[in-house]
């Protein structure tokens, strides 16, 4: 009795101790560069589950009941993409191991689309189950440096970085440089995104970002950390510059143009200024991991997002730049304010100045994102 | 036969107990410890390569938040001691009927989430706000001076919301208190202020110990009141591991930090234990029995 019960116990423990190290040990970390991409296998008709990831408040009520209507595929959406950075820390162990962890479809802006493709962690697409990509995306967004033909990425919405500023509290906030004015000494704030917040201040600068070297990155994050340190800059945040803008605690912040709309709605004082060095441009872009279930229902899903009509539905509700063709005809017929609102159909005027972040090399962005992150780490 | 068993029941009865603790602590551990000592990047794979300079580089580049997460912690726990002693006591000896109903409504705040505590906290102390602008007329704030997003904001922010660690044990140890030992010191003439120095606290230290430990253990590694009561001077020493961890990918230099911070915490405990009595922390009925 007592001998088995021991043996009992030592089995349990055995098992217990070897479960652990199968389960932290299995694959290690990291690598996996060197792994050829895949194209994704399309059967001709969707059906059955999909899971797709994406970025909160960024779909409205209604695309996905009617895409399930219209498709027969199930769909489950979840908002699990905050942070481009943690999304990736979160799900890189998995997709190391060539899983999704039943993702079908993820969401990421074009650094990380990139990094990710650089990896081996996104397939290939299918491109005769996506004609409507084909036809619809808008030309300024169909040859990116990281991607020139599209051949992985499909971009979900885009949008411009600037500054949202108080106009009742800063009026004279024109440009990144006058985030520096000690008349707003703890008055304003910098974004956590560091693809955002250090361009715009090379910019401001005067470094033309075509031709932005290391050391002009390096020289950019030590201006934001005397600022930082000296008590000018009040804080980095995501989105939650909403609430310092809201309370006033803040004058003037670089944040998203959709975010703009939307705390304009709610508040006529909170207005998006484009800085007179221009802007950053961005894309979220949707991609098929690795081990993706049902990559025929995720394309099925581009494809029906990149319709003007199913997309003037989701851009009515997120206010960011579309990337379809056709949507602003759209909207001139059903809603002429929004169709002439610069900040979601801007002009190639109101863009003039704008840049999308440059590309750094692995090196180089591991410097620079250690020297970031001890700034805004203190 | 019945010799043997009886000797190795306590074992059986530790089992589960020693189970949990080699699943999941020893092993994590190991693999921490093992993760520290690697190099490499995320794209090339990291290696293990006993690379004992991750823990020298890790700490002399976050020397600042590492010693400034030993302070806000330390000055939290202070004022949570001298904000929690008088209400424990309070709660203890004066409390009478309404015992349960204070206790509860130390407790209470516990039933929201630790998150929304927090951010709450970024509009009771709005620049804007009762809180700042009451202060700034009666001068302790500076005009235009603000608390959020400044260290008092993080400390206070620490203090509220690891009060009940502080309170509770302290009340536990005051209630048990036999009153007729504090009629006993009067009896023998000691003044109200005498008994309280040389029998109620010297009586109620294990529970000042295990409170001072309960809000000063996790206050060290926390990270959340710095992330939205402070700013990135601010900072604490998990705000570095999180982003370490998380923005940076940088695992052996995140995996250093920890265990670092780990030791660190074990050695100011067990210095502290030691400097306070073991009587102190186990009470002393353990120590006699």
């Amino acid at each position: 009795m007592l001998k088995g019960l021991r043996g009992v116990a030592l089995a349990a423990l055995i098992l217990a101790v070897s479960v652990g190290i199968a389960a932290c040990g299995g694959g290690g970390i990291g690598g996996g560069a060197s792994e050829k991409v895949a194209t994704v296998k399309v059967d001709p008709k969707p059906s059955g589950n999909m899971t797709i990831s994406n970025w909160p408040l960024y779909i409205d009520k209604n695309t996905v009941p009617d895409f399930e209507k219209a498709t027969g595929v199930s769909v489950k959406y979840i908002e699990d993409v905050n942070d481009n950075a943690e999304f990736f820390g979160k799900m890189q162990p998995l997709l190391a191991q060539g899983q999704s962890g039943g993702r079908s479809l993820i969401v990421v802006t074009d650094w990380m689309a990139n990094k990710m493709h650089q990896l081996g962690y996104v397939q290939d697409l299918d491109k005769s189950a996506i004609p409507n990509v084909e036809k619809n995306l808008v030309p300024a967004l169909q040859h990116p440096t990281f991607d020139p033909n599209r051949d992985f990425s499909v971009p979900w919405q885009s949008g411009m970085t600037g500054l949202i500023v108080r106009e009742d509290l800063a009026p004279d906030v024109h440009s990144i440089c006058d985030l520096f004015n000690p008349k707003y000494k703890g008055k304003v704030e910098m974004l956590t995104e560091m693809r955002d917040t250090v361009p715009l201040v090379m910019k401001c600068m005067g470094v033309d970002l075509s031709k932005a070297t290391e050391q002009d990155w390096l020289n950019a994050i030590a201006k934001i950390k005397s600022a930082a340190d000296s008590g000018q800059i009040r804080r980095f945040t995501g989105n939650d510059y909403a609430r310092d803008l809201t309370s006033g605690d803040v004058d003037a912040v670089i944040g998203w143009s959709g975010d703009a709309v939307q705390l304009q709605a709610d508040n006529p004082n909170i207005k998006f200024v484009m800085p007179k060095e221009g802007c950053m441009l961005w894309s979220d872009n949707m991609e098929i991991p690795v081990g993706a279930p049902n990559p025929t229902a995720a394309e099925a899903w581009m494809n029906y997002v990149y319709d003007p009509k199913n997309q003037a539905q989701i851009a009515a509700y997120n206010n960011y730049v579309t990337p379809v063709a056709g949507v602003k005809q759209v909207f001139e017929k059903t809603d002429p304010a929004t169709a002439k609102n610069p900040l979601i159909f801007p002009s190639s005027k109101f863009t003039a100045n704008c840049d999308t972040a440059p590309t750094l090399s692995g090196q180089e962005e591991q410097k620079v994102t250690a020297a970031f992150d001890a700034v805004i780490n203190g | 036969m019945s010799n043997r068993r009886r000797r190795l029941v306590p074992y059986f009865l530790l089992g589960p107990g020693i189970l949990w603790l080699i699943l999941f602590f020893a092993v994590p551990m190991y693999f921490m410890g093992r993760l520290s000592l690697d190099t490499g990047t995320l794209e090339t794979g990291f290696r293990f390569n006993w690379q004992w300079s991750n823990f020298h580089d890790a700490l002399s580049l976050y020397q600042t938040p590492f010693l400034r997460s030993f302070y806000y912690a330390g000055a939290a726990t202070v004022i949570a001691l001298l904000i929690g002693y008088p209400l424990a006591y309070a709660i203890a000896f004066k409390g009478g009927r309404w015992k349960n109903a204070m206790l509860l409504a130390v407790v209470a705040p516990f039933f929201t989430t630790y998150l929304i505590r927090t951010i709450a906290w970024e509009t009771i102390l709005s620049d804007h706000g009762f809180v700042v602008s009451t202060l700034q007329s009666v001068g302790i704030v500076a005009a235009g001076g603000r608390i959020l997003q400044t260290a008092s904001a993080v400390i206070a922010g620490i203090t509220y919301n690891f009060l009940p660690f502080m309170v509770l044990p302290v009340y536990a140890s005051l209630e048990r208190i036999d009153p007729s030992m504090i009629e006993a010191a009067k009896d023998l003439y000691a003044s109200p202020r005498t008994a309280f120095w040389k029998v109620t606290l010297p009586l109620s230290l294990p529970g000042v110990v295990a409170g001072t430990l309960l809000t000063f253990i996790p206050a060290v590694g926390d990270y959340i009141n710095a992330f939205f009561l402070g700013s990135n001077n601010n900072h604490m020493i998990g705000n570095v591991i999180q982003g370490l961890y998380l923005t940076q990918r940088d695992y052996p230099a995140a995996a250093a930090l920890s265990f670092v911070l780990m030791a660190v915490i074990m050695l100011a405990v067990l210095g502290y234990i030691r400097f306070a009595g073991s009587e102190a922390l186990m009470g002393e009925e353990a120590v006699a029995g």
